[in-house]
């Protein structure tokens, strides 16, 4: 099963209008679904990522339920079938 | 006609009126059905060779069998009056649903499908519809679509043609010689030549463009204006939420080409059909693999703007705006918010080269992007890569834009930007790319600069117009660096400013410094807002004096040097650190006139009750005109004017997000290819009307330059 990504709205303009991606190679981490995600849509990378490869401050990534932050960070693994999210952090004024 | 018989059909009530005729509700008495009968107007009668076109004509389309076709059941004369009878479809017509401010883009695809499918169905039998258009569309209750009037424009176009949403056409006589509805027609059939099944696809075009945004791609005052538009002029793009799948197809059906149009409405179908699902299962790239470069914002209002107009550009922390009025200064448009609920600290406007551009950061949870706009906010770049970064080895990731400053008269396509984590970076080619000025950079005070309250920044940049190696940053907290030799190497230049936050009162750097300004004429004399302090420096920055003579606080942000006289400053005090507001609840602009010997408060037409603003430091900017006008916009979100140099005041606005910088602008050539939007009013007393305009005006701040054109 391929590995889903959930975009939102805000991304979208650079995944030519596809609020899902699905990958059909086995990545093992988060950071390589991500980086084949980016080779596809570049647009999305600076948007998620800053220019260090640290994902940004107030972008959360969930692999299904579960935060990246407590399932290893970028080194998180990803398996057949992972839906990964995307989702912008609850913040701000 | 109510109660008559038709054929066998009874008329039993009016339903609609067209250019080609009327239209009711009947009764099939012999197939007890009910149908629409349309007759076809008097006025509207045909000759004997087009009457028997007609009639060939409609019973082709009566063979048509399609969901999505209305079906036309029975054609027929009756004392010498023509009547069509067909299928009765209740529902909405596409025009009416998409008025004003269209379809959600997943429903202009769904009905988009639909009618290609029935155009599809009807090219293949050689009928071509030759007046596709919104109002010829019905989407039922069930949300089916039934497109009308298959084949029959052709036989009756002479009272056709202005049909349609555009009503200001109807006025407009003498077009005998083509058929169809004017918005909606194709360049080839305006050029006199034959229609074919792409005529009808530039008309799907025009329909899917209506159908989603709400307007014509093609619209004019009179019939000669649509027509020249349509002829010569590209439709203006839709950017989100319009998908850019649908944008392209769209594009492609209205090629003024019909060789580069899709040549089968199949094939625009099959295109409708994979923008509307919305994943993909492959990695391989897309079609916008390297995602739009421009961002064209609709769901904001624009302004129109003219030769000899005056523009502010407002960052603020909810977004741009760009406020137009003219030389009177008495009334604004407003066009925006641009880039809603990001923080713009910084803009610029750049008319080197004779360009419009203007410059904006921006920046949100998803990073910070320098941008820039040539049609005055109608659309912006939006580079897929950020435009402006650090270097790997730097270990620093780029948080935010403070400054956009221009490069010098003779380098055109230069221009530097001041950034946090505290930085230069500087651009040769206009922006394309951006490289991190090492010299400051790997300064060795650099480790030890402390970020302030507004994090660690590089906020302000000052260009010495009488030496050309010569430059100016101010950081906060790090104090004043200068080069000599084009940003290879940088000196702190911080004699005799306090730090009030440090240990030493008086150390080589650290300094909070808010912002510094010079004046053209004078670029050794050089003015600063510290936090807490006031300071004049004569001789470039190697020692300052404090010149905190009579004002209610030395503590502040916004400073202003005057266009013209070297001697006059702007200040807007607050009263610590700790209250970050207007003292005593006062809003007053403090000027010197006199280099700082002595400040004078301006305050007639600001609140002097209850008034606790805060002005930021780069929210104050001065014009070019004389008097000079003063414009600044506070934390609360108002925003004030001077047109006589300060001495009075008037309010422009209120309810603005934060304002965090403002710039001006004077457009001296006349933009093409701009057109407004409803832009917001908003009136302005006009007691201090009076504008003398001998100046050569230009964009006061920064400089700008008119003898090198850009590459770009």
């Amino acid at each position: 099963m391929p590995v889903t990504f959930h975009i939102p709205g805000a991304l979208r303009e650079f995944t030519a209008g596809h609020s899902r991606v699905e990958i059909e190679q086995s990545p093992a981490t988060l950071a390589d679904a991500l980086s084949i995600l980016w080779t596809s849509y570049p647009g999305v990378r600076d948007r998620i990522a800053t220019e260090q490869g640290q994902v940004r401050e107030h972008i959360n990534i969930f692999i299904g339920d579960e935060h990246m932050r407590y399932t290893g960070g970028l080194a998180s693994p990803v398996s057949a079938g992972s839906q990964i999210s995307i989702v912008p952090a609850v913040s701000g004024g | 006609m109510i109660g008559q018989v038709l054929g066998h059909c009874r008329v039993v009530a009016k339903i609609g009126e067209g250019g080609m005729g009327v239209v009711y509700r009947a009764y099939d008495e012999v197939l007890h059905r009910d149908v629409a009968l349309k007759v076809v107007k008097k006025d509207a009668r045909l000759d004997t060779s087009s009457s028997q076109r007609l009639l060939h004509e409609a019973r082709a389309s009566s063979s048509l069998s399609h969901p999505n076709i209305c079906t036309i059941h029975e054609v027929g004369e009756n004392e010498g009056e023509f009547y069509i009878v067909m299928e009765l479809v209740e529902g909405k017509s596409l025009a009416a649903m998409c008025a004003t401010v269209g379809l959600a883009p997943q429903s202009g695809l769904r009905y988009g499908v639909q009618i290609a499918s029935a155009l599809a169905r009807a090219h293949d039998r050689g009928i071509i519809h030759r007046d596709l258009k919104t109002a010829n569309i019905i989407i039922t209750d069930d949300g089916l679509v039934k497109v009308l009037d298959f084949g029959l424009a052709k036989q009756v176009g002479s009272s056709s043609i202005f049909e349609g949403p555009t009503r200001s056409f109807a006025s407009i006589e003498n077009t005998s010689s083509v058929s169809g509805t004017l918005p909606y027609m194709a360049p080839e059939i305006l050029r006199g030549e034959v229609a074919d099944q792409r005529s009808d696809l530039w008309a799907l075009g025009v329909v899917l463009y209506e159908a989603v945004s709400g307007r014509l791609p093609f619209e004019g005052r009179t019939g000669f204006e649509i027509s020249s538009a349509i002829l010569r002029e590209i439709p203006d793009p839709l950017g989100p939420p319009v998908p850019p799948g649908l944008w392209a197809i769209i594009q492609r059906c209205l090629d003024k080409e019909p060789i580069q149009r899709y040549q089968r409405a199949g094939e625009v179908q099959a295109a409708l059909e994979a923008v509307q699902s919305a994943a993909i299962v492959s990695t391989s790239p897309g079609p916008d693999q390297n995602a739009p470069r421009t961002t064209v914002l609709h769901s904001v209002q624009h302004v129109q703007v003219r030769k000899g107009d005056f523009l502010l550009l407002v960052g603020t922390t909810k977004g741009a705006f760009i406020l137009r009025s003219n030389r009177q200064r008495s009334r604004w448009e407003i066009g925006g918010p641009y880039f809603h609920g990001h923080n713009v600290y910084a803009m610029a406007y750049d008319a080197r080269g004779g360009q419009h551009r203007i410059w904006a950061s921006t920046q949100s949870y998803w990073g910070t992007l320098l941008r820039s706009s040539d049609d005055f906010g109608k659309s912006w770049t939006n580079p897929p890569q950020a435009p402006i970064r650090f270097p790997a080895d730097t270990g620093v990731s780029l948080k935010n834009i403070w400054q956009i400053t221009l490069g010098r008269a003779e380098e055109p396509n230069v221009l530097y930007c001041g950034v946090e984590p505290a930085a230069l970076f500087e651009t040769r080619d206009a922006g394309e790319t951006w490289s991190l000025v090492r010299g400051l950079f790997d300064h060795p005070h650099r480790p030890r600069w402390m970020p302030g309250n507004g994090g660690l920044a590089l906020h302000t940049i000052l260009l010495d117009p009488a030496e050309d190696q010569r430059m100016y940053v101010a950081i906060s907290s790090g104090g004043v660096y200068r080069t000599n030799d084009g940003g290879r190497s940088w000196t702190a230049q911080n004699r005799g400013i306090r730090a009030m936050t440090m240990p030493e009162r008086y150390p080589e750097f650290g300094q909070c410094v808010h912002k510094i300004v010079m004046h053209p004429t004078r670029p050794e004399r050089l003015f600063l807002q510290s936090h807490w302090g006031l300071y004049r420096s004569d001789n470039c920055g190697e020692n300052w004096l404090d010149i905190a003579n009579g004002v209610p606080s030395d503590f502040g942000f916004a400073m202003l040097a005057h266009p013209r006289n070297p001697e006059c400053v702007y200040i807007i005090p607050v009263e610590s650190d700790e209250f970050r507001c207007t003292c005593d609840g006062r809003l007053r602009v403090y000027r010197t006139r006199n280099s700082g010997a002595s400040w004078e408060p301006l305050m007639r037409g600001l609140p002097q009750k209850r008034a606790y603003e805060t002005v930021l430091r780069d929210a104050i900017t001065a014009d070019a005109f004389d008097p000079v006008g003063i414009y600044f916009g506070t934390r609360s979100g108002q925003l004030f004017g001077s047109r006589d140099e300060g001495r009075t005041w008037q309010k422009i606005l209120e309810g603005f997000p934060s304002v965090v910088s403002i710039r001006n602008a004077i457009v001296e050539d006349a933009p093409s290819g701009l057109r407004p939007t409803s832009p917001k009013t908003v009136h302005v007393p006009s007691r201090q009307a009076k504008s003398r305009t001998k100046s050569k005006t230009r964009q006061s701040q920064p400089r700008q330059s008119k003898t090198h054109r850009s590459k770009r």
